[in-house]
């Protein structure tokens, strides 16, 4: 946590010339009703802050859990990350992103973590990373290249997937991310995919599998031009008395997962549906 | 000269007290704002609820990290006038809302990246009636430094975004100073952003004592994957610019 001057020590010495600033301007003003003060920031709820849901880290050891740090030694050499001097165990129930889980820690000597493999219920590889950054590198592999080296780290983890894999060019890291979307009934599962990403000298930076739990598949399904119908009809109900205008830029079938909370949690375990997904132009 | 040297002591004097008094009290303030309005049935055809579910996320995990108050707004007290005044006494700032890189008043190739105040409950957003410009957040910031700035919106982490600079973060990913920036730097699913932010601040806040850093966290949530994006053209890339060993604390 380095840092050569503090934001507190700045802003202490900038604050009281902003006071006599902010004194002046109200001086030359009537009072505003109900305006608050500069700096008197409305504070969050209590019932916000009480909303927020805790995440858990229970601490697992090698010795009462072997078969999980065996699963992760497999995946880490799978995955070609590195070793650190000791391992951390933890069972993370971890309610904001509504799931627990198993991981593990490569630290390094001053327990900093390396590298980290996550492990479901049913002890199947859902997440791996590494933390460290690649070292600068000529090497720049192709994008096929990339696609090949993510196969070959998911066949040596375990990880099946089928399809053919996306590649895109990170713009914002370094390297590409290779995906495999998520196919039920020929019908994309939105959000569901297998994931790696792979730096430019071909090494895995991280490997993910996400899988959401998905409704029966329904007796009828509605046919596209019906959806539009539906669509339009609806359309048209907002845009009355609006000077408006609407065109469907495209038209997709999803499994969808529902948005509210409030219906999340009613269903405890959110399944995901088929919906015809429209996109405005 | 007797009559002069008084006065110069009163004015120090009053100077010395003015900044104790502020010194001594200044919190460590952190705001978030997210925009509902225009993500309500009335804009969108549907309710929208991320953006409450954002705010309410990011309000107490900056809580969590130590910011204290936590203000700012969610719906229509998210206004320009509101997070121009408060901006200044800010250590942390969030906002959740519209936001891309327009060009300058000065013209192309200028870019002035902004943020869209929350329209009200009578309208939907208007870049010419809702835009909060990084130019006029940087004049109101003094030059002060943040410590912690989210810019949940799309496009705000691209590389030619100006927001950075308007909290007087620099685009490096080597700082060692205590500023972190984040932003998505593509056109971005709100449900995305929440599942992203979800893990981002799990991770963080997961380990006692603030003995993870943000980029640590960073790293963490992006490897889940599981990120929806509109279309190939915009692939779901959060963005991060800042000090790397840096675990988001205030002061």
């Amino acid at each position: 946590m380095s840092a050569s001057i503090s934001t507190w020590a700045i802003k202490s010495f900038v604050a009281p010339v902003a006071v006599v600033s902010c004194l002046a301007a109200f001086a030359g003003q009537s009072i505003e009703a109900g305006s608050t003060g500069a700096g008197s920031t409305p504070a969050v709820s209590e019932a916000a802050r009480s909303a927020q849901a805790l995440v858990t880290e229970t601490v697992l050891n090698a010795d009462a859990s072997p078969e999980v740090f065996a699963r992760a030694g497999t995946a880490r050499d799978a995955l070609g990350f590195p070793a650190g001097p000791a391992r951390t165990g933890r069972h993370v129930q971890d309610g904001l992103q509504g799931s627990d889980y198993d991981q593990v820690a490569e630290v390094d000597a001053a327990g900093q973590p390396i590298a980290m493999t996550q492990f479901d219920a049913a002890g199947r590889l859902v997440a791996a990373l590494r933390f460290d950054s690649p070292a600068g590198s000529s090497r720049k592999i192709s994008a096929n290249a990339a696609s090949n080296a993510a196969n070959l780290g998911l066949t040596a983890a375990g990880v099946t997937v089928s399809g053919q894999a996306r590649v895109d060019a990170s713009s914002t890291g370094e390297g590409w991310d290779v995906h495999w979307d998520r196919m039920q009934d020929d019908v994309p599962v939105r959000g569901d995919e297998t994931r790696v990403h792979v730096w430019q000298d071909g090494r895995i930076q991280s490997l993910a599998r996400v899988e959401h739990p998905l409704a029966p598949a329904p007796m009828r399904r509605l046919g596209e031009a019906e959806a539009q119908q539906v669509v339009f009809r609806q359309v048209a109900k907002w845009s009355v008395g609006r000077d408006s205008s609407y065109a469907v830029g495209g038209i997709d079938l999803e499994w969808v997962g529902p948005t509210r909370p409030s219906t999340r949690a009613r269903l405890g375990r959110p399944l995901s549906r088929t919906a015809w997904r429209e996109s405005p132009t | 000269m007797k009559r002069a040297e008084r006065l110069l002591v009163s004015v120090l004097l009053a100077v010395s007290a003015l900044g104790a008094t502020a010194g001594g009290s200044l919190a460590l303030t952190g705001d978030v704002w997210s925009n509902s309005d225009s993500f309500s049935s009335r804009c969108l055809g549907f309710t929208d609820t991320y953006p409450q579910q954002l705010y309410t996320l990011a309000a107490g995990q900056m809580a969590s990290l130590g910011y204290k108050p936590v203000g700012g707004a969610l719906g229509p007290s998210f206004t320009r006038s509101a997070f121009l005044k408060n901006v200044f006494y800010d250590y942390a700032v969030y906002a959740h809302t519209h936001g891309d890189n327009y060009w300058a008043a000065s013209g192309w190739p200028n870019v002035d990246s902004a943020i869209l105040q929350d329209p009200g409950p009578t309208r939907c957003s208007s870049f010419p009636l809702d835009a909060i410009r990084s130019s006029a957040i940087k004049s109101a910031t003094l030059g002060t430094p943040y410590n912690l700035v989210i810019m949940s919106t799309c496009s705000l982490g691209s590389s030619s975004s100006t927001m950075p600079d308007a909290f007087q973060i620099q685009k490096t990913k080597a700082s060692t100073q205590r500023k972190f920036y984040l932003g998505y730097a593509t056109a971005t699913y709100d449900s995305s952003a929440l599942r992203f932010e979800q893990a981002f601040w799990s991770y963080l806040n997961g380990a006692p004592n603030h003995a993870r850093t943000l980029l640590q966290a960073f790293t963490y949530a992006v490897g889940l994957g599981g990120y929806a994006a509109p279309d190939s053209a915009n692939p779901f890339q959060p963005n991060w610019w800042g000090n790397p060993n840096y675990n988001g604390t205030p002061g």
